[in-house]
């Protein structure tokens, strides 16, 4: 009923969005990207998907290969209650887009605390019409799930709903590890309120029993899913397959990260040392944007789904399509420091990506170098847009920039 | 020491030190940015302009230690130039009879198998605006007495001789080459992959079709016959034109289409082998290097040499240019390159002497035997590169930069533009309370900021792209083909007329927002430095030719006040965006190319050059 009510309001706009999506979702365009490394990374490929539910279904386990990496939650779905044609997929994964959208106008209007605005359609558009979300979505990526499930924890804990809020977050941690990450941004957004506080930076006031009994919570379910994983695939083996890849690498087929080049190049004797490095470094951001973003912990989720784009071990375009889309609902950080130059680090990043990637594999004129420096340009990229955001963002307390006055250190 | 620390710091607070520097810097280059622009253009271009010198590049080598062109004995003797001489007087007998290709495939299989060779015939029809084209091929394929034939190597020639680019000079020698050596490599076991030989109908449509349907691919406007005998993975083809009675050099013709060029290492050892084997010298393309140049007696004796070399090669690296530019490939083996084949053709540039079947037999044979040497897919040496001359080449970082050069300069005048359009002196903006607000003497107090709206600036882009994809669907419609004198201009008309509408757009206030003009440029500036400079990995040449016909004209936009000049301007720059609507021929040629090979230059230039140009062009019209 709410859903509905809040699509009436979304105006013409949201079902013609979905329309067209559907629309190009039933093309032929999946099977002509599925296989692209661009698009989805081996932890979210569809067409390991395809084999891991084929082995499941035919009594093998599919964790004992080392093709499959999903989440046995996937299994789960796939087998019994959603079909695996290829038509149908592609029209769910197109729904869970336009739910991941109406959970971003949700999380818009929760921040503003209006229940309607004029900005609606435009948030829904920079969601829905997004090349770097709905190319990975018409590859039939499941990375479209992990985005959805993250807008809806960041949606139910804007609006105080703190058990669905934890169950999203559980449910999305099972099927990225990396996720973990939003869970400390995600309780203090529970504990306080969605509301834009850059302007006015305070110290954080709520009180931490409400955290403790959230992290009681959060550990419920995931102890509970885990075991529902476990039981689903008959054992353990399904743990090192898809939470440890994401830590140990397994797999180096190529993707827009900056993992796997390194770790093709690396003598294994070094490799568990970097493994580590490359693993805590996303910790590191936790701490610190949660601590200056106290005030705020919509806007330190936000940074961190940046940093997650851009550092993280599998990723695909979506993770950071997802970051660029949801600068939208931060309507007072705009102009951010240096959007033009932003905008052309990401439109050189976007074209030569497959344009590099066609040379080394399909043309044979390059190597796996060419890709490698492209997607050191859209880790640039990211990384640009990254900083101008956390800018922005410091720099709304602060003020208009004064005459003949220069913030040296906020 | 601390005396010498404390003397090199700056006196005073360091983060104001540092705050003043950097504002120094920025001011350093923001001032002279016009002057960086203009000397990023003309290193540019004089970049381009030296790219033929002489001195420039280096000499050809060879890179893959497993090549060893030349290291070995060449049975190819006369009694096998007498079997070509009998082939070729059996083609002859079907070139008079004027016989169809289905009957020459027949009598072309029909020879393969008498020597022992399987065979078989393709027989195929594209369909396309300009009309449909049949043919048949001929292949046979030598399985390797050695290995399992999992990689191949092609020895093609087709029906048609390159001369003129397909203008119908039969290819009979170079066939009846294909024939002798299918012949006389039967003989041998010395080969560790099939050898597969390919007689295609046609120029390159023949070809097309055998290598579509070789590798399983499917092309729309394509019905081909399966192929009924097939062989591995194609690393290296080699294709034979010899057209006329007798050659005195091979010509090395290497463009493939969309501007794919073959391992450098392939060309570099036929060039030995043709060279110190085969005794026959080598140029590029079929540009002897005696040159008419006259040369003005007041120029110094020591300078001459120089300046023939300078026309000789920059002869070379046009032509180079015109087929790279345009995606169109120089031959036959352009075709190889789509499917990761290297590939180039030898041609035997017609003369009355001194070299026939006797000298391109054993060059073919050591060639053969020197990719059959080959362990893994040539990699080794450059893919990126330009022959200058058939033994100096430049790499790609001597070429690169020049267009890369004059993108970023337009990069810069764009950014430059983008940050200008930001501010408005304030003296112009005519604001009474500003100016109360404003201090006495602050030279940064007479500028303030407007807004910078983009959205409709987007939109505008995006729909002149829009329009040029509109453009390329009219081109390819065969009514468009048919009627091509009439449609030229019909869509010439309508495509120009569209814009003008920004005509209507009302002058909006400066103070508060900046122009769209303004804004237009800057983004128009940014995507085509963008495009250039992407594009230069790719196809250096289209780049290259991009930057000369983008550089200066984008940069110059500007609107105006006068109706007249708004659209004389506007008439300039559509001349430029769609003027080559009127080149009939050309036209002609870049769609069948795209239809029938899929090269992209022709929806490259209605999708992204054309739309360029426009964009610059309703900059003109629109208000100041």
């Amino acid at each position: 009923m709410n859903l509905k009510r809040s699509l009436d309001a979304g105006g013409i706009v949201f079902p013609v969005l979905v329309g067209g999506r559907l629309l190009l979702a039933l093309t032929n365009l999946s099977g002509a990207l599925k296989r692209d490394h661009q698009l989805s990374s081996p932890l979210t490929s569809y067409l390991n998907l395809q084999e891991g539910i084929f082995l499941f279904k035919n009594g093998v386990d599919p964790y004992s290969g080392g093709v499959f990496r999903h989440s046995p939650l996937f299994l789960a779905l796939f087998t019994t209650v959603l079909p695996a044609s290829r038509t149908v997929s592609s029209i769910i994964w197109t729904l869970c887009d336009a739910l991941g959208a109406w959970a971003l106008v949700q999380v818009w209007r929760a921040r503003q605390q209006v229940a309607k605005t004029s900005r609606d359609s435009l948030i829904a558009a920079a969601y829905l019409l997004n090349p770097y979300l709905f190319l990975p979505t018409l590859a039939l990526s499941t990375s479209s799930f992990e985005n959805t499930l993250a807008l809806l924890a960041l949606m139910f804990a804007a609006r105080g709903d703190a058990s669905r809020s934890l169950l999203a977050a559980a449910l999305l941690l099972q099927f990225s590890l990396s996720s973990i990450l939003l869970l400390a941004p995600l309780l203090l957004l529970l504990a306080s309120s969605p509301v834009s506080q850059l302007a006015s930076p305070r110290a954080f006031s709520a009180n931490g029993k409400s955290i403790t009994s959230f992290v009681a919570e959060f550990l419920a379910y995931t102890t509970v899913l885990t075991l529902a994983s476990t039981l689903v695939s008959g054992g353990w083996a399904w743990i090192p397959q898809t939470w440890g890849a994401s830590l140990t690498l397994p797999d180096l087929t190529p993707n827009v990260g900056v993992w796997w080049y390194f770790f093709t190049e690396m003598f294994d004797h070094f490799r568990p040392f970097f493994l580590m490095v490359f693993s805590v470094h996303l910790l590191i951001y936790v701490a610190p944007v949660c601590i200056k973003f106290q005030y705020d912990p919509l806007y330190a989720a936000f940074v961190l789904l940046g940093v997650l784009g851009t550092f993280k071990s599998y990723p695909s375009m979506a993770d950071p399509g997802l970051f660029i889309s949801m600068i939208a609902i931060f309507p007072e950080i705009f102009p951010c420091k240096h959007p033009i130059v932003t905008a052309l680090l990401h439109l050189h990043a976007a074209l030569l990506m497959p344009l590099f990637h066609h040379l080394w594999l399909n043309q044979g004129t390059g190597n796996a170098n060419f890709f490698y420096a492209t997607t050191l340009v859209f880790a640039c990229a990211n990384g640009a847009a990254l900083t101008d955001c956390i800018w922005a963002g410091l720099m709304i307390a602060i003020g208009e920039p004064q005459e003949d006055y220069v913030v040296v250190q906020e | 020491m601390d005396r010498i620390f404390a003397r090199l710091r700056a006196p005073g607070d360091p983060n104001l030190a540092r705050l003043q520097r950097r504002h120094a810097i920025v001011a350093a280059l923001t001032s002279r940015i016009h002057l960086i622009k203009l000397s990023l253009f003309l290193v540019g271009y004089l970049w381009m302009a030296a790219l033929p010198l002489p001195r420039l590049g280096r000499g050809t080598y060879i890179d893959e230690n497993a090549l060893q062109p030349g290291q070995v004995n060449t049975y190819w003797n006369w009694g096998d130039v007498a079997n070509a001489d009998r082939y070729l007087g059996q083609l002859e007998g079907l070139r008079d009879t004027n016989s169809t290709s289905q009957q020459r495939a027949n009598v072309l299989m029909t020879e393969f198998m008498k020597i022992g060779i399987s065979a078989s015939t393709q027989k195929y029809k594209f369909s396309s605006s300009t009309g449909s084209i049949e043919g048949t091929n001929v292949y046979g394929i030598l399985s390797s007495p050695r290995t399992s034939g999992t990689e191949a190597m092609v020895i093609s020639a087709s029906w048609i001789s390159r001369t003129g680019e397909g203008n119908g000079t039969l290819n009979l020698r170079g066939v009846s080459t294909v024939l002798a050596l299918a012949n006389f490599l039967k003989r041998y076991s010395l080969w560790a992959k099939d050898i597969v030989f390919v007689i295609s109908d046609n120029y390159v449509d023949g070809m097309q079709a055998w290598l579509t349907a070789y590798h399983g691919a499917t092309q729309s406007n394509l019905q081909a016959d399966e192929l009924e005998l097939t062989s591995g993975v194609i690393w290296t083809a080699l294709n034979i034109d010899y057209p006329g009675h007798s050659f005195s050099h091979l010509g090395i013709f290497h463009e493939g289409i969309n501007g794919r060029l073959p391992n450098q290492d392939l060309l570099n050892s036929f060039q030995f082998i043709s060279k110190w084997t085969g005794g026959v010298p080598v140029l590029v393309y079929d540009h002897l290097e005696s040159s008419q140049l006259e040369i003005p007696s007041w120029i110094p004796h020591a300078l001459h040499e120089e300046i023939r070399a300078y026309e000789y090669r920059s002869k070379n690296v046009l032509r180079h240019i015109g087929y790279q530019a345009r995606g169109r490939g120089s031959g036959v083996h352009g075709l190889f390159h789509q499917f990761r084949i290297d590939a180039f053709t030898m041609f035997g540039i017609p003369a009355t002497g001194p070299h026939g079947f006797y000298a391109i037999g054993r060059i073919m044979e050591s060639t053969l035997r020197t990719t059959n040497n080959l362990l893994e897919r040539l990699h080794a040496s450059f893919f990126f590169y330009i022959l200058t001359a058939p033994e100096r080449f430049l790499k790609i970082g001597s070429f690169l930069p020049s267009a890369v050069l004059i993108s970023v300069a337009m990069m810069f005048g764009g950014l430059k533009i983008w940050s200008d359009a930001a501010w408005i002196p304030n003296s112009a903006a005519a604001d009474p309370e500003k100016k109360d607000g404003s201090g006495p003497d602050g030279r940064r107090e007479r500028w303030i900021q407007r807004n910078r709206p983009v959205i409709h600036v987007l939109g505008i882009i995006l729909s002149t792209h829009v329009l040029g994809a509109i453009l390329f669907s009219t081109l390819t419609n065969s009514w468009f083909i048919n009627n091509q004198t009439i449609g030229s201009a019909w869509t010439f008309i309508v495509v120009s007329a569209i814009p003008l509408t920004a005509l209507l757009v009302p002058s909006q206030d400066g103070r508060t927002m900046a122009p769209t003009s303004l804004l237009l440029k800057a983004l128009n500036l940014c995507l085509a430095s963008t495009v250039i400079s992407i594009t230069t990995v790719v196809n250096f040449s289209l780049a290259a030719s991009l930057a000369i016909v983008l550089g200066i004209p984008l940069s110059i936009s500007s609107p105006s006040r006068n109706l007249l000049m708004r659209l004389s301007k506007y008439g300039a720059y559509i001349a430029l965006s769609l003027g080559w609507l009127f080149a009939c021929e050309e036209v002609r040629k870049a769609l069948w190319d795209w239809e029938i090979l899929g090269v992209w230059f022709a929806p490259f230039v209605c999708i992204v050059f054309a739309p360029l140009v426009l964009q610059a062009g309703i900059v003109c019209l629109l208000p100041v």
